[in-house]
């Protein structure tokens, strides 16, 4: 079992995939936290553009981020899944190329918030996200998410 | 252990729909407390606080998997995950 997800490696994750021009977004509840919603996640989640070049990029920038992934596994991200888990390197990370509620990525690219050069999802997608998902643990989190959405939305 | 994870689980998703998304004024002065508080902490420190690592049951057995749709993943979360994880709809 990987061991918690640190700043460090967020920092990894930014530099790497700016070095290789992958296009990705911080969501779910980790995208959250980095805007500063003051709550507790196991893994990050990234939404990544679904394009060919995007993701052959993607293969590459894991590799050199330290995921073990084999060429079955590579070629399963560029065959273009709608979602990946990734256990298989310095820490968890779930890639999500078709989330619930988000239409598409280049609209929610346009809406993005940059938090110290970290691409995030607009508060707004990462709740309709949630919405759409509808799991036990989402309309758990959804009522604090709302209001710290409407905080956020108050301080810019 | 599971048990008492998943009334609490219940207990919560309960509270939240009773409170829809108006929350009762005290709680939502509490919550505007956190967040201030969080804004003043460095990035770098909010980020430590958040990430947490537990050992989810058959999520965490496999270093890899993929679905072919959004859809997929979800049905397989419901058939395999125990419900306490939270990820049922």
């Amino acid at each position: 079992m990987a061991a918690a997800f640190e700043y460090r490696q967020a920092e990894e994750i930014r530099d790497v995939f700016a070095r290789h021009d992958i296009r990705y977004l911080f969501i779910g509840k980790s995208g959250a936290i980095l805007l500063g919603f003051p709550d507790t996640t196991q893994d990050a989640d990234l939404f990544l553009d679904k394009s060919q070049e995007n993701c052959s990029a993607l293969v590459v920038a894991l590799r050199d981020l330290g995921f073990a992934l084999t060429d079955d596994q590579a070629s399963e991200i560029l065959s273009g899944k709608d979602f990946v888990q990734l256990k298989n390197g310095p820490f968890d990370l779930d890639l999500v190329f078709a989330p619930d509620g988000i239409e598409r990525f280049d609209d929610a690219w346009a809406r993005r918030v940059e938090v110290e050069h970290f691409p995030v999802c607009h508060p707004d997608d990462i709740i309709a996200s949630k919405v759409a998902a509808n799991r036990a643990k989402d309309r758990e989190s959804l009522p604090r998410l709302r209001a710290f959405r409407d905080y956020w939305k108050s301080q810019h | 252990m599971f048990h008492t994870l998943l009334r609490r689980s219940r207990f919560v998703e309960r509270y939240n729909r009773a409170m829809d998304q108006s929350a009762p004024a005290t709680v939502h002065q509490q919550w505007i407390e956190e967040f201030e508080a969080a804004a003043r902490r460095p990035l770098a420190q909010r980020v430590k606080y958040a990430f947490i690592r537990t050992y989810k049951p058959v999520l965490d057995d496999a270093p890899f998997r993929a679905f072919e749709t959004m859809a997929d993943y979800r049905a397989w979360c419901e058939a395999n995950l125990p419900e306490w994880l939270g990820f049922g709809r």
